[in-house]
C-alpha cells in the first residue's frame, strides 16, 4: 500500500460540471489524463503519464475501498464510489468516482475512470463511512443479516420466478391430492390443465424476460465499445419495448456526440495545422501555463535566439520547450503567474530577452463559461527592427545636428532593411553633397572668390537650390562689375567736378567783378532813362503838331480831288462834242462821196461838181482828222486827270495813314514815357538785385570751393571703394586691372581740366574693355 | 419804178460808153475790207450810206444780214467781209453800206454791201489796170477784173456784175 505524504487539511473543491478523466492500463498505470485532472492533481502531465494511478491516493482512503474496486473491476463490473484524492502539494479533494473496464474485441484492454463533482452531503457521508471503516467499526459491504438479505434480494430473476411458481403450485398440488381422494376427476382434470397452463406461461415469461435482459445487457456492452446501432426490436409494445427504445435513443445520441466530437477534433486539427505553419510565432499553454503548443515560426524564432537565451537561462532548450511552464522565461514579467492570472484581455509588451528585443502579445483563452483554460502567446523578435530603428534614429539625429558623415552599416542587413538602409544612405549622400557644394561655394564667396559654381547634377529643390546659387553668384559678379564701373566712373566724375568747381570759383569771382561794373552801368542807364522820359514829352508835342499838319493836307487833297472830277467831267463833255464833230465829218464825207458818185454819173457836166465834192470830202476828212486828234488829246487829258485823281486819292489815304501813324506814334511815345518811368523803377530793382547777386556770388564762390573739396573727398572714397571691390575675384578679370586704375585715380587728386579729360579718355577705354568683356 | 430803173440802166450804159469813148479814165470807188483795199466802178454805185440796223430775213446764208427799205425799194444787204471770209464783222457808226446796182441785160438788181470804210474816189487809166493773178488774194479771182496801184497802194477792182450775179445764182441754188 503506497502512502503518499505529506497531507494537509486544505480541500480543493471541484468545480461543478467538471469531469476528471483518466485511463489506465490493466496494471493501473496512467495512459491518459484530461486537462481538468492534470489541473486539479497539481502534477504535470509528464509526471502523471506513466505513473501508477495510486500517485494521487490519499492516505485516509481505506484500503478496503480500493480492494473492493479492483475486485469489482476484475469481475468486469463498473465500480462507483466516493474517493478522496491527494494533490501533489498534499491538499485533498473529493470525487464521485466511476471506474469501468474498457473492452476491445470482447477483451478488457484497460480501465476508464470518470470522476464527477460530488455533493457536500455525499462527501460528508463518505467521510463518516471511511472514518468508521478505518476504525474497524464498519465495513464497506453489509455483513450478517444484512448480507443475507442482500443475497436474497439479489437472487437471479429466473430462480425467483421458479421459487414463486413452486410456491404457487403447492396449494394446487395439495388440492389435487384432496380431489384425487374424493375422486372428483373432472375437477382434477380442470385444475391440472389450468395449473399446467399457468406453469407454462410462467416458464415462458421467465424465459423471455431472461432473454430480454441478456440481449439488453449485451447491447449496452456493445455501446461501450462504440457500436451505436443496436439491432433491437423497437416495435414491442410492452415495457421491454420501451427499454429497447430508450437504449436505442441513448446509443444513437451517443453516436451523434462522438461524431460531433470527431468533427470538433478535425476542426481543431485544421486550426492547429494552420497555427503550426503560420508566419507569426505562437505558443499556447494550458490553464497551468504549461506550453502545449509551439508552432514552426516560434521554433525558428527560439532556435535563432537559443544560444543567447541560454546565456541568461542555462536550462532553456527549444527541444524541451513543449511541456515546460511558460514562466521558463523567468525574467519576463508578462509571463509570471500573477500577471497571467490577472490578465483578462490581450496585452502587448516589449522586453529585452538576452539581447533580443521581443514583442510579446499574451491573450487568455476562456471556456464558454468564462473559465480560463490557457493562454496564447504571440512572439515577435524585433531585434533587427529595433536595431535598425536605433541606427536610423542615430543617423537622423546626426543629420539634425549637421553631422552628414555618418551612414548605416549595410553589412549586417539584408532584404527590406538593406534596401531601406541603402536608400537612407543615398538620401544622406545627396544631402551631404548638396550641403558640401553650397558650403564650398559660400566659403569661397566669403573669401571674395566668385569664380566657382556648382556643377553636380541634382534634381527637384536641390537643382533649384543649385541653379539659384549659381544665379546668385553670377548676379553678384555682375553687380560687383557694375559697382566697379560705377566706382571708376564716380572717381573720374568727382575729379572732373573738382576741376569744374575750381573753374566755377574763378568764374564766380569774375562774375562778381562784372556785377560791380553792371551796377555802375545801371546808374548811367538810370540817368539815360530819365532824359529819355523828358525827350519823349517833347516828342509828344511835336507829334501833335505833325498830326494837325497832316490833317490839313488831307483836306487840301479832298478839294484837289473835287477839282479833278470837274476837269474830268469837262473833258468828257468836250469828247462828246468832238464825237459829234467827227460824226458830222463822217456824214459830210459820205455826202461828198455820194456827190462824187452823182458827179461821175453826170459825166462832163458833173465834173465841176465833182471837184467841189472832192473839196468837200477833203474838208470833211480834215475835219474828221482834227476831231480825231482833238479826241485823242481829250482822251489823254481825261486819262491824265484820272491818274491824277488816283494819285490824289492815294495821297489822301496816305495822309490819313500818316495821321493815324502820328496818333499811334503819340501813343507809343506815351508808352515810352510810362515805360521809361517803369524802367527807372526796374533799374533800381535791378540795382538791388545786382547787389543781392553780388552777395550770392560771394556765397557761390564759397560753395564752389566746398564743392571742390567735396569732390576730392568723393574721389578718394571712390578709390577706396574700388580698392575694396578688388576683394572679389571674378571670372575672366583679375583684380590687378582695377587696382592699377585705382592708383591712377588716387595719384591725381588735384587734377585740372586737362588731366580730367585724359582720365576720361582712360575711363572710356576701360569701358570699351568692359563692353568687350 | 421799173421804168426809172430801166432808164437808169440805159443811162449807165450810155455814160460808160461815153466815158470809154471820151477818155481812157475810169472812176472807181475804193473801200476797205480788212486790210485790203477794193474798188468798184463808180457808175455801179447807187448810193453810200452809213450802217443802219436791218430787217433780218429767215433762212438765208450767214453773210446776208437782211433787207432795208431804201426810199421804197427793198434792198438786200450782204456783208462782204463775211462773204469773203476776211474778218469778224464789227458794226460801228462808221460802218458803211455801199448800195450797188447791176445792169446785166434788162434785169437790174440792187444790193447793199457792208464794208469797213469807204476810202476815196479814184480815177484810173484803163491801161494801168493789170490782170488779176491766179492766186495771192483772198477773193476768188472770178470777181476780180484786175489790180491797180494807186499812190503805192494796191486796189483790187471788183466786177460788180459777177458779184451780184453770183449772188443771184447762189440764191437760186436755194
Amino acid at each position: 500500500m503506497k502512502i503518499n505524504m505529506p497531507i494537509t487539511n486544505n480541500e480543493v473543491v471541484m468545480k461543478s460540471n467538471t469531469i476528471l478523466v483518466t485511463r489506465t492500463d490493466l496494471k493501473g498505470v496512467i495512459t491518459f489524463a484530461n486537462d481538468a485532472f492534470v489541473d486539479i492533481s497539481g502534477y504535470s502531465r509528464e509526471e502523471l503519464i506513466g505513473s501508477s494511478h495510486n500517485i494521487v491516493r490519499h492516505p485516509e482512503m481505506p484500503a478496503a475501498a480500493f480492494e473492493d474496486m479492483w475486485r469489482t473491476l476484475k469481475q468486469n463490473r463498473p465500480w462507483q464510489g466516493m474517493v478522496k484524492n491527494r494533490t501533489k502539494s498534499g491538499d485533498f479533494y473529493w470525487v464521485n468516482a466511476n471506474a469501468m473496464p474498457l473492452f476491445e474485441n470482447n477483451a478488457v484492454k484497460g480501465y476508464l475512470s470518470v470522476r464527477l463533482t460530488p455533493s457536500r452531503a455525499e462527501i460528508d457521508a463518505a467521510n463518516q463511512l471511511y472514518r468508521k471503516i478505518n476504525a474497524k467499526e464498519a465495513t464497506l459491504h453489509p455483513t450478517g443479516l444484512a448480507a443475507a438479505r442482500k443475497f436474497l434480494s439479489e437472487i437471479s430473476l429466473g430462480k425467483k420466478l421458479a421459487i414463486a411458481c413452486t410456491l404457487l403450485m403447492l396449494p394446487n398440488i395439495l388440492l389435487l391430492r384432496e380431489l384425487l381422494s374424493s375422486e372428483s376427476y373432472l375437477l382434477i382434470g380442470a385444475l391440472g390443465v389450468s395449473t399446467l397452463i399457468a406453469f407454462w406461461i410462467m416458464a415462458h415469461v421467465t424465459q423471455s424476460t431472461r432473454n430480454f435482459f441478456v440481449s439488453a445487457v449485451h447491447e449496452l456492452f456493445r455501446l461501450s465499445v462504440n457500436e451505436f446501432s443496436p439491432p433491437l426490436n423497437l416495435t414491442r409494445n410492452d415495457q421491454f419495448g420501451d427499454l429497447f427504445r430508450g437504449i436505442y435513443v441513448a446509443g444513437v445520441k451517443l453516436g451523434d456526440d462522438i461524431a460531433q466530437a470527431k468533427q470538433a477534433n478535425s476542426n481543431s486539427l485544421r486550426i492547429i495545422q494552420g497555427l503550426k505553419y503560420a508566419e507569426c510565432s505562437i505558443l499556447i499553454t494550458n490553464a497551468n501555463s504549461e506550453i502545449i503548443f509551439v508552432n514552426q515560426a516560434a521554433e525558428q524564432l527560439f532556435l535563432r535566439a537559443e544560444k543567447d537565451i541560454q546565456t541568461a537561462i542555462p536550462s532553456f532548450s527549444v527541444q524541451k520547450l513543449l511541456g515546460s511552464p511558460i514562466d521558463i522565461f523567468h525574467n519576463v514579467p508578462a509571463l509570471q503567474k500573477e500577471a497571467l492570472d490577472k490578465l483578462q484581455d490581450s496585452k502587448t509588451s516589449q522586453f529585452d530577452l538576452a539581447g533580443h528585443t521581443m514583442q510579446l502579445t499574451v491573450k487568455p483563452v476562456f471556456e464558454v463559461n468564462r473559465e480560463r483554460i490557457g493562454y496564447v502567446a504571440e512572439w515577435l523578435d524585433r531585434t533587427t527592427e529595433v536595431k535598425i530603428e536605433g541606427e536610423i534614429e542615430h543617423l537622423v539625429r546626426a543629420i539634425k545636428q549637421g553631422d552628414l558623415g555618418k551612414r548605416i552599416n549595410l553589412n549586417d542587413k539584408n532584404g527590406f532593411m538593406k534596401s531601406l538602409s541603402t536608400n537612407i544612405n543615398e538620401l544622406t549622400d545627396v544631402i551631404e553633397n548638396v550641403f558640401n557644394d553650397i558650403n564650398h561655394i559660400i566659403a569661397k564667396l566669403a573669401e571674395g572668390d566668385l569664380t566657382n559654381s556648382i556643377h553636380s547634377d541634382y534634381q527637384g529643390i536641390y537643382a533649384q537650390c543649385k541653379d539659384n546659387m549659381n544665379d546668385a553668384i553670377v548676379k553678384i559678379s555682375e553687380f560687383i562689375i557694375q559697382i566697379r564701373e560705377a566706382a571708376d566712373f564716380v572717381n573720374t566724375s568727382s575729379q572732373e567736378m573738382a576741376s569744374g568747381n575750381n573753374n566755377l570759383s574763378n568764374r564766380v569771382e569774375q562774375q562778381a567783378a562784372s556785377l560791380e561794373e553792371t551796377a555802375a552801368s545801371m546808374q548811367e542807364l538810370s540817368s539815360t532813362v530819365v532824359s529819355n522820359a523828358e525827350n519823349t514829352k517833347t516828342a509828344t508835342v511835336v507829334v501833335k503838331s505833325a498830326a494837325e499838319v497832316a490833317e490839313k493836307g488831307g483836306e487840301v487833297v479832298k478839294s484837289a480831288i473835287a477839282a479833278m472830277q470837274a476837269i474830268n467831267e469837262s473833258s468828257n463833255r468836250i469828247a462828246e462834242i468832238i464825237g459829234v464833230i467827227d460824226e458830222i465829218a463822217f456824214q459830210t464825207n459820205l455826202l461828198a462821196l455820194n456827190a462824187s458818185v452823182e458827179a461821175a454819173r453826170a459825166g462832163e457836166q458833173g465834173r465841176g461838181f465833182s471837184v467841189v465834192a472832192t473839196e468837200v470830202r477833203n474838208l470833211a476828212q480834215r475835219s474828221a482828222t482834227a476831231a480825231k486828234q482833238s479826241n485823242e488829246l481829250i482822251q489823254n487829258s481825261v486819262q491824265e486827270v484820272r491818274s491824277g485823281t488816283a494819285f490824289v486819292n492815294e495821297t489822301g489815304a496816305a495822309l490819313m495813314e500818316i495821321v493815324d501813324s502820328i496818333i499811334h506814334v503819340g501813343t507809343i511815345v506815351g508808352h515810352i514815357t510810362s515805360a521809361s518811368n517803369e524802367q527807372s523803377a526796374g533799374i533800381s530793382q535791378v540795382n538791388q538785385a545786382v547787389s543781392q547777386m553780388d552777395d550770392i556770388t560771394q556765397q557761390n564762390a564759397a560753395l564752389a570751393e566746398q564743392a571742390a573739396a567735396g569732390s576730392m573727398a568723393m574721389s578718394e572714397q571712390a578709390a577706396k571703394m574700388t580698392h575694396l571691390l578688388n576683394f572679389f575675384k571674378i571670372n575672366g578679370k583679375s583684380p590687378a586691372a582695377f587696382s592699377a586704375k585705382a592708383k591712377l585715380a588716387t595719384s591725381k587728386p588735384a587734377a585740372n581740366v586737362q588731366s580730367a579729360a585724359n582720365s576720361k579718355v582712360a575711363v572710356n577705354a576701360s569701358f570699351d574693355e568692359w563692353e568687350e568683356f | 419804178m421799173t421804168e426809172k430803173n430801166e432808164i437808169d440802166a440805159v443811162e449807165n450804159e450810155t455814160g460808160a460808153k461815153r466815158n470809154s469813148d471820151t477818155s481812157n479814165i475810169i472812176q472807181y470807188l475804193s473801200f476797205v475790207l480788212g486790210k485790203e483795199e477794193y474798188g468798184v466802178d463808180i457808175l455801179r454805185v447807187q448810193e453810200i450810206r452809213s450802217w443802219e440796223p436791218v430787217s433780218r430775213v429767215p433762212n438765208v446764208p450767214f453773210y446776208e444780214k437782211g433787207v432795208v427799205n431804201l426810199r421804197g425799194a427793198i434792198v438786200p444787204i450782204i456783208d462782204l467781209r463775211e462773204r469773203f471770209s476776211l474778218s469778224k464783222p464789227e458794226y460801228t457808226p462808221l460802218t458803211v453800206v455801199v448800195v450797188l446796182q447791176t445792169g446785166s441785160g434788162s434785169h437790174t438788181r440792187i444790193m447793199g454791201v457792208v464794208v469797213d470804210s469807204v476810202s476815196d474816189v479814184i480815177s484810173i487809166e484803163r491801161t494801168d489796170i493789170q490782170s488779176a493773178p491766179d492766186f495771192g488774194t483772198k477773193v476768188s479771182n472770178e470777181f476780180i477784173n484786175g489790180l491797180v496801184s494807186v499812190n503805192e497802194r494796191m486796189v483790187m477792182l471788183l466786177d460788180v456784175d459777177k458779184l451780184l450775179l453770183l449772188e443771184v445764182l447762189e440764191q437760186n441754188d436755194y
